[in-house]
């Protein structure tokens, strides 16, 4: 089996690459970058790549399929699909590369009284001798107990280990990390008490360093998930763990790896030791949580779709990998279902302030979207897949949130004006600028209720039998340069919105509301927080209610997450909401049908009987 | 044939599409022959499903439009040729996948396109496929599966067929998410479909 040399540019990478291995494959082997949404199967055109110098295999079916014949000609290849004949040069555009997403972390503060799970004692302790020959653990316990009262018999094995030589070196003066009735952490007199709060997102990752005695945030950071390389959404992560023999623990080291980066960023932000940071607490998916847990993940994707487990869990940090203090624990708590994990309780215990009776709708829109419906105390929850069509995937230029996505979108008589991230040359268009689009298409009638194209508008071009909408008009005839809806795009937007707009009404069937009764629209997560709202009102996606009763929270997860670190009680609240929740199953819901074809359409409508009746 | 009848339900104008069968019948055409201007108009409604043109909500209103035809027309049918159908069709979303829009989709389109349809539903085991063969006696079976652990209970089904000695007597397709020609092979099925217009097209050429 040969080996050719492979050079990738602009980045400047080089390797092997063997004659049956894919570019994609190799790319991820020497830590390339390449984006893939589908997990390297060939059906999301996203590793779109051009060989500047060499030989690569015939295109497949697939490549014939996904280019134009110039563009072929042009040596334009899907990285996935093709293996070097030779030794060759690889050039990776900027928007198939996956790294330098616009990563949405904000720095919350905690107004509650902290009451971590980790408490601080400064003791000091008798020298050895030989008239007082105990052991230094035990002249520690017993220190802890006299100097305060604490009974403590238990101490992890690493603290153990380190705890001679150190207490030595201390002159005997030290300050231990008591959870429980454990010792988890013992540091030199005087240290800070840190935690870590973690979101561990599907897509991006978000890291806040707290100090657990009032609770400020020292600092913060974000990055993307590395496990995007193989494949952006759940389902596809976790055909390939199944698949391959070393999957699970792959995914698994990619997120451990990630934190630990990440640990190590947020203590050089604040000038801190990781040993000092004594307790962490994370808030995910299901799925991510049983990839971190490395707890079995098959049963999550097969009906009835059954988590391993559900209740909050405590687990050794040095059981995972992730390097803090060496007997700190991780704090998880609960998930609701297979779909819908802590990261939702964790949004709603930050947002739940219990201010109003009437029914409020909290939602994480993604990939996947869970929404909850609160009513007094009682919560009724869902989750549906929306798919990757808000977050650039499936749409024929979207992308994901990176430089030179068009974000914001007007279309006026003259043309239309459109804003890109960070205000580079346009290359494509994100989950916000999609939304935008499809509202103003509609607005503007260029696409009626049903979503089709109006095949007369000036800008709309038909190619091949299908209509398109040029957004950014290009250079030439090359469909690289020019950026388009096509009406393709229009129906993957159409069912992302119906799935979420029904999931709504279905909660609302479920406890008796209907949408006028809606007091607080709570809008969570990265696409949430970058949405115009007016825009997803204007299509559908949200119910047609005032502005003022819609608020974009951010990261709420996160927040939520920060909470559980610093307070036993948030922990406790954070169980509640678990406990409280009544997960509906949308397959089981004999309306969801024809409510998902009904919210298809767009416009702002309410739904009654089962039918759309517009709203003005 | 003047297909003005398959123009109107192509175009989904229920009014014109009933007012022509309601003349036609009157005046004394073939029913049959009305029946077949419908089809052809409902392939063409699939033909623009499958270019975005039409979607979801146009599929059902073509459905009922259709439906409609068929209910006026059905009275003058002989009886003999009421049931004319030109093959059977086992379809149903395998073990452990609940998936059923796109089944739904193919079963709707088989259907008008003079199949008899067994729906099996969702979450289907391998032994009711079986059952279902040998009750029905059908030659085609359609797997339908989106999640990609469904492949393997795509597998195991075919493998079901083959143990209880059917399966030189079936064609197998499956459709449904990811699905290409590797999985097919992996599964053992006879072919697979991109989308339910493919899967139609490759069952009218099993007959």
């Amino acid at each position: 089996m040969t080996d050719y040399a492979v050079d990738f540019q602009p980045i400047g990478r080089k390797g092997e690459c063997r004659a049956d291995e894919t570019i994609l494959a190799c790319a991820r082997r020497l830590g390339v970058d390449i984006s893939s949404v589908c997990g390297g199967r060939g059906t999301c055109n996203s590793c779109r790549i051009r060989i500047t110098s060499g030989a690569l295999s015939e295109p497949t079916d697939i490549e014939t399929g996904a280019f134009t014949r110039q563009e072929l000609d042009n040596c334009w290849r899907l990285a996935c699909q093709t293996s070097p004949t030779s030794d060759c040069q690889v050039e990776i555009p900027l928007e198939s590369m996956t790294a330098s997403q616009r990563v949405y972390i904000e720095e919350l503060e905690i107004a509650i009284a902290p009451d971590p799970a980790v408490k601080a004692y400064h003791i000091q302790l008798t020298t050895p001798s030989l008239s007082d020959q105990r052991g230094d653990t035990d002249r520690v316990l017993a220190g802890l107990n006299e100097q305060h009262g604490v009974a403590c018999r238990k101490i992890d094995i690493n603290v153990l280990r380190a705890l001679s030589p150190r207490l030595r070196n201390w002159n005997w003066e030290c300050q231990t990390s008591v959870r429980h009735d454990e010792v988890v952490a013992l540091g030199p007199w005087p240290s800070r008490q840190l935690g870590l709060a973690v979101d561990l997102g599907t897509t991006t990752i978000a890291g806040y360093l707290i100090d657990l005695n009032d609770g400020q945030t020292l600092a913060y950071t974000g990055a993307v998930n590395p496990q995007v390389n193989y494949g952006e959404d759940i389902i596809s992560r976790i055909d390939y763990a199944i698949k391959s023999s070393d999957g699970e623990i792959k995914l698994h080291e990619l997120a451990v790896n990630k934190l630990n980066e990440m640990v190590t960023n947020l203590c050089a932000k604040a000038g801190t030791s990781i040993e000092e940071i004594v307790e962490a607490t994370v808030v995910c998916n299901t799925a991510m949580h049983h990839i971190l847990l490395n707890l079995p993940v098959k049963q999550l994707v097969l009906t009835p779709f059954s988590a391993t487990a559900n209740l909050s869990l405590d687990v050794k940090a040095h059981e995972l990998g992730l390097r803090i203090a060496q007997g700190a624990y991780i704090h998880f708590p609960p998930n609701i279902s297979g779909f819908v994990g802590s990261d939702h309780v964790s949004m709603l215990l930050a947002s739940n302030h219990g201010l109003t009776d009437g029914p409020v709708v909290a939602l994480d829109i993604g990939t996947n979207t869970e929404i909850s419906l609160l009513v007094g105390d009682e919560i009724t929850t869902t989750s549906c897949a929306s798919g990757p069509a808000f977050e650039g995937g499936h749409i024929k230029h979207g992308i994901r949130a990176v430089e030179g996505a068009i974000e914001r979108l007007r279309i006026t008589e003259d043309g239309v004006n459109y804003q890109t991230i960070n205000k580079a040359r346009p290359i494509g268009i994100c989950g916000s600028g999609v939304l935008d689009a499809l509202a103003q298409l509609y607005l503007a009638k260029i696409i009626d209720g049903g979503g089709r194209l109006a095949k007369g508008n000036p800008r709309v071009r038909v190619i091949e039998n299908r209509a398109e909408f040029v957004l950014v008009d290009g250079e030439g005839e090359d469909r690289k340069s020019s950026i388009v809806i096509t009406q393709k795009d229009v129906r993957e937007l159409q069912l992302a919105k119906a799935a979420i707009r029904s999931s709504i009404q279905l909660l609302l069937e479920a406890t008796g509301f209907v949408d006028e009764d809606i007091s607080e629209v709570i809008i969570a997560g990265s696409f949430g927080s970058y949405i115009d709202v007016s825009s997803a009102i204007t299509v559908g996606l949200l119910p047609a209610l005032p502005l003022d009763r819609f608020h974009q929270v951010g990261n709420a997860a996160g927040m939520g997450a920060k909470l559980a670190l610093v307070s036993l009680a948030k922990r406790k609240e954070a169980e509640g909401i678990a406990s409280r929740t009544h997960y509906i199953e949308l397959a089981n819901a004999s309306a969801f049908k024809q409510t998902f074809i009904e919210t298809s359409h767009i416009g702002r409508y309410r739904i009654k009987q089962g039918k759309r009746e517009a709203v003005t | 044939m003047s297909g003005e009848l398959t123009k109107a339900v192509a175009d989904l104008q229920e009014e014109e599409a009933l007012k022509l069968t309601n003349d036609w019948l009157a005046s004394g055409m073939d029913p049959n022959a009305i029946l077949a201007e419908s089809r052809d108009g409902m392939e063409l409604v699939g033909e623009r499903f499958g270019e975005g043109e039409y979607f979801l909500p146009e599929l059902i209103y073509s459905a009922e439009i259709f439906k409609e035809i068929t209910e006026i027309v059905k009275p003058k049918l002989k009886a003999e040729t009421q049931k004319k159908r030109i093959g059977k069709c086992i379809v149903g979303t395998v073990a452990g996948d609940i998936h059923d829009i796109g089944k739904d989709i193919v079963v709707f389109m088989l259907d008008i396109s003079g199949f008899e349809v067994f729906d099996l539903g969702v979450d289907v085991p391998p032994e009711k496929f079986v059952e279902k063969i040998k009750e029905t006696g059908a030659s085609i079976v359609a797997l339908s599966g989106f999640l990609t652990l469904a492949f393997d209970a795509m597998k195991g089904t075919v493998e079901a067929i083959e143990a209880a000695g059917l399966r030189d007597q079936v064609k197998i397709m499956i459709g449904g998410g990811q699905i290409d020609d590797e999985i097919r092979k992996y599964a053992r099925a006879d072919a697979y479909g991109r989308d339910a217009m493919a899967g139609v097209s490759m069952a009218k050429e099993w007959l």
